[in-house]
């Protein structure tokens, strides 16, 4: 493989409505729009930031979750370092449809470990009040599907987006055979970090 | 690969394949992959084919090798496997469709599959031969061109697939040397005429771009360190070498080879450019003329052509002064029901009346179908419910800066919401589709009434509705369609976004999908709508519209140097800062350009319907002159047709091309012509759909 600058793709995808460009949007530029409109298309926005020592640039792709459009969705997938499965708190459909996405991903992604692929899940909109998936729940298809971490967040109200999109460049960092070509003079064995750990909400 | 002294190369083009067995199926092994050259030597001219021994340029490649994961999105083939099918294959053309549906490559994987590594098997199929000795030229085409060369002594030579384009040039350049024409027969065969002065002249001109045009291809090659010679282009052919090789160190390997590889399976851009029976690809279009706009069609102007029983007058002059101008606001509710189609032009005020009550009623009968739905039967119906929820959503997201939309439970949002509800009692095979209600709201807020404005919804999406199927069959043919343009354009240009893998143009979906509803302030889009809307000056306006944006960006694209991310960002963040005049005139004066362009490729008067039966008069030559292109009120319909047929016709169900070009072969020709039922249903699949993801392309489904 070549080697690698310090670019990091992820990919936002959900159900559309759950908040994937309003999470985009509060990570990147701080800000939120209530009535931001739907994507159509693909868009991308960079981002510079510095995780535990690492100055890394992530590219975050955003895409229209509508089914129909999923053909012309999938081949930004390829080359992707990260996969946020975003679902909303109060949508009990985007959160069972999580696997739908996992398994999409997966398949156009061309992954080749899937089980080593580093996911990060979100629950998004944590500022509405009436739920429809609670955080066990969420916490436990996290659990029984591959470990990942799973962030409550709110774009609304910035409540863990940061730290969402950081614990996902984390991962991607802690990815074996990644860790070595990203930053090639760091030698600290990064990739031995256990994988379970996160939880932080 | 330098020549003997006494021979001077005149084009060379690698990765042109022949394929040396046409039995086997599915065996990569058998392809060849050559270098085709012209050459002088001692005056005579020679064709010269020589394969590739080992130096095998990875750029020329295509693979059809592993991984056709992304092109089956594209197809439907029933069952789990995530490859196409292997079906029994008939011919090595149809070998190569397969093929050519995962070569979107610059860049091939490793081990290089599809090629064959049997050198020795190759030096057989070297060859040359003196051009007076060329009888005749097949040229076919199956998705990409193939030429199959006959001697004089009728000895066939193999055919020659020019996979990566370049035909055209290829032919371009005999016809310095020789006079090729079409075979009274056989339209697909040239015949090689005796050498023709008058004519090597008029293509002199013609070579230099041309060759240009091969840089690209050229460029592990020793020949291009003499292109500096082409002065105007210099500094853009050292930076797009420069470019790429860059990109190349700067870029994750994945990033670009993944997503450019596949973006658009099954759409091959560079090999639909060489349409059918095609021998010029480069065309000095001439001067741009200079057009003129005019003020918005006022409402005495519109008065003007309305009888005293309300029908309307001298249709196609008003069509071309609301192209010129578009239409004050205050006309807009009116005009835009004949425009789309809603009232007929001849009806009177009566009749009218008497539509809108029946309409009036029709819809109010859908409208209720999906108003008294209990919750307990929605339950049961997970389509109606996936529609309903997504419609909720993104009416709370569509157009809330504006007044007409904006505040919570302003009544604009839950009329917004009905009709597209009840759009989809409509037609519930397609449903709601995002990116609908970006069509809707302009329409809507127009017309300022619930029933007219779903009418004239309804005739809108007539135009645009294979945009929104399942299998987007609207959005890969324009995309086709309008890479065929750009091409013919500008080729430098294109060259330069082939070069970054961006010559599918991904990055004009969204302005084809909702008709530049995101990338202009909304009245600019009522604007555009309407003048597109006239059905002038041709056919797919509406590309020419892509084309003249495009043509205001190309020079920053490249001298910024813009990779495919890059580009996709730029074109992106344009939303909001165009200026809708300008690019209506620039279109316009494209399109004068095109139009006036003589020896036009058959794929672009195709795509602009410049083939129709009655030539059409020149918009410049009178300003008043009245004239109505064959389907006026319906700018897309052609599209839908070649498209329709295209579905129809499962090429893509089989993984192979779309081959909107093509398009010129005549039996889709007459159907296109044919006369249109009053109410088009374009042909339509059933739409269903499940809520997330699957894993495997969907299989198909029957119309219903």
């Amino acid at each position: 493989m070549a080697s690698k600058s310090s670019l990091l793709k992820v990919i936002l995808l959900g159900d559309g409505g759950v908040g994937k460009s309003s999470l985009m949007n509060r990570y990147v530029t701080n800000k939120f729009d209530t009535h931001l409109i739907h994507t159509i298309g693909v868009e991308f926005l960079n981002k510079d930031l510095e995780v535990d020592g690492h100055l890394v640039t992530m590219q975050i792709w955003d895409t229209a979750g509508q089914e129909r459009f999923r053909s012309l969705r999938t081949p930004f997938y390829r080359g992707s370092d990260c996969c946020l499965l975003t679902f909303s708190v109060d949508d009990n459909q985007s959160f069972l449809n999580l696997a739908n996405w996992k398994k999409e991903f997966i398949y156009y992604a061309d992954v080749k470990e899937p089980e080593n692929f580093p996911f990060v899940v979100l629950g998004n909109k944590l500022d509405v009040t009436e739920r429809q998936v609670s955080k066990e729940d969420a916490q436990q298809w996290c659990r029984e599907n591959g470990n990942h971490p799973y962030f409550e967040t709110s774009a609304k109200d910035a409540t863990n987006v940061a730290a969402a999109f950081e614990e996902a460049v984390r991962r991607v960092l802690a990815t074996e055979d990644r860790a070595d070509h990203l930053i090639p003079t760091d030698t600290v064995n990064l990739h031995r970090k256990p994988r379970s750990s996160t939880t932080c909400c | 690969m330098a020549a003997p002294a006494a021979t001077k190369i005149i084009l060379e083009q690698e990765g042109i394949f022949i394929h040396s067995n046409a039995t086997r199926s599915e065996d990569h092994e058998s392809l060849i992959s050559g270098l085709l050259r012209v050459m002088q030597k001692d005056g005579e001219i020679m064709v010269e084919y020589k394969p590739l021994e080992d130096a095998v340029d990875p750029s020329s490649m295509l693979c059809a090798g592993k991984d056709t994961s992304s092109v089956v999105e594209w197809t439907q083939c029933p069952g789990d496997r995530p490859h196409r099918p292997v079906e029994p294959q008939q011919s090595y053309e149809t070998e190569w469709d397969m093929i050519n549906t995962v070569s979107f490559k610059k860049r091939p994987y490793a081990n290089g599959e599809g090629v064959s590594n049997h050198v020795h098997e190759r030096t057989k199929w070297a060859f040359f031969f003196n051009l007076g000795e060329l009888k005749s030229i097949k040229v076919k085409t199956e998705g990409w061109s193939y030429l199959v060369f006959c001697l004089k002594d009728d000895i066939p030579l193999p055919a020659f697939h020019f996979h990566q384009g370049g035909s055209d040039a290829f032919l371009d350049c005999l016809r310095r040397y020789v006079l090729l024409s079409e075979s009274p027969g056989d339209e697909s065969t040239l015949m090689v005429c005796s050498h023709s002065k008058a004519l090597s002249q008029s293509f002199e001109n013609l070579l230099d771009d041309t060759t240009f045009g091969l840089v690209q291809k050229f460029k592990k090659d020793p020949y291009t360190t003499t292109l500096g010679g082409f002065s105007k282009v210099t500094n853009y052919i050292f930076d797009a070498f420069r470019g790429q090789d860059m990109e190349h160190q700067q870029r994750p390997a994945e990033e670009v080879a993944d997503l450019l590889n596949e973006v658009i399976p099954g759409l091959e851009i560079n090999q639909q450019e060489e349409p059918g029976f095609e021998v010029i690809t480069r065309i000095d279009l001439g001067r741009r003329p200079d057009v003129e706009r005019r003020e918005p069609v006022s409402a005495e102007d519109w008065a003007k052509h309305v009888d005293s029983e309300g029908r309307v007058q001298s249709v196609p002059h008003l069509k071309k002064i609301i192209f010129k101008g578009g239409l004050c606001h205050a006309l807009r509710k009116e005009a835009w029901k004949f425009l789309l189609g809603y009232f007929p032009w001849d009806s009177t005020r009566d009749e009218r009346k008497n539509l809108q009550k029946r309409k009036t009623d029709e819809y109010f009968r859908m409208k209720l179908q999906w108003k008294s739905v209990s919750e307990e039967q929605e339950k049961r119906n997970s389509r109606l419910r996936d529609y309903r929820s997504l419609i909720e959503k993104d009416v709370n997201r569509t157009d809330r800066t504006n007044t007409f939309y904006e505040g919570p439970d302003n009544p604009g949002l839950i009329l917004l919401h009905d009709i597209l509800m009840t759009y989809c009692m409509y037609d519930f095979d397609l449903g709601y589709v995002q990116g609908m209600s970006d069509l809707l709201s302009p329409i809507l807020y127009v017309m300022e009434n619930e029933v007219d404005a779903f009418w004239c919804f309804v005739s809108f999406m007539d135009q645009m509705h294979q945009n929104f199927e399942e299998q987007m069959q609207g959005m890969k043919t324009q995309l086709i369609q309008l890479s065929t343009l750009l091409r013919l354009l500008d080729l430098v240009f294109w060259n330069y976004l082939e070069s970054q893998d961006s010559g599918y143009l991904y990055f004009c979906f969204r302005w084809l999908l909702i008709r530049f509803k995101r990338e202009l302030t909304f009245h600019d889009v009522l604007r555009l709508w309407e003048v597109m809307w006239t059905g002038l000056p041709c056919q797919n306006f509406h590309l020419l519209v892509c084309c003249a944006i495009l043509d205001s960006e190309k020079q920053k694209i490249m001298e910024e140097h813009y990779g495919f991310n890059e580009i996709l960002k730029h074109i992106n963040e344009l939303s909001m800062k165009l200026d809708i005049e300008e690019i209506l005139h620039k279109a316009e004066a494209i399109c004068m350009q095109i139009k006036s362009c003589k020896d036009l490729p058959n794929s672009v008067s195709e795509i602009l319907g410049f083939n129709a039966e009655t030539e059409l008069p020149r918009l410049e030559v009178s300003e008043l002159e009245m004239f109505e292109p064959p389907q006026p009120s319906r700018p897309a319909h052609r599209q839908e047709c070649v498209a329709g047929l295209i579905s129809n016709d499962s090429i893509f169900n089989s993984g192979k091309l779309p081959k909107p070009n093509a398009g010129c072969c005549l039996p889709q020709r007459e159907q296109c012509a044919a006369p249109r039922p009053s109410k088009p249903k374009p042909v339509r699949r059933n739409g269903t759909t499940f809520r997330g993801a699957s894993h495997r392309p969907e299989p198909k489904r029957g119309d219903v």
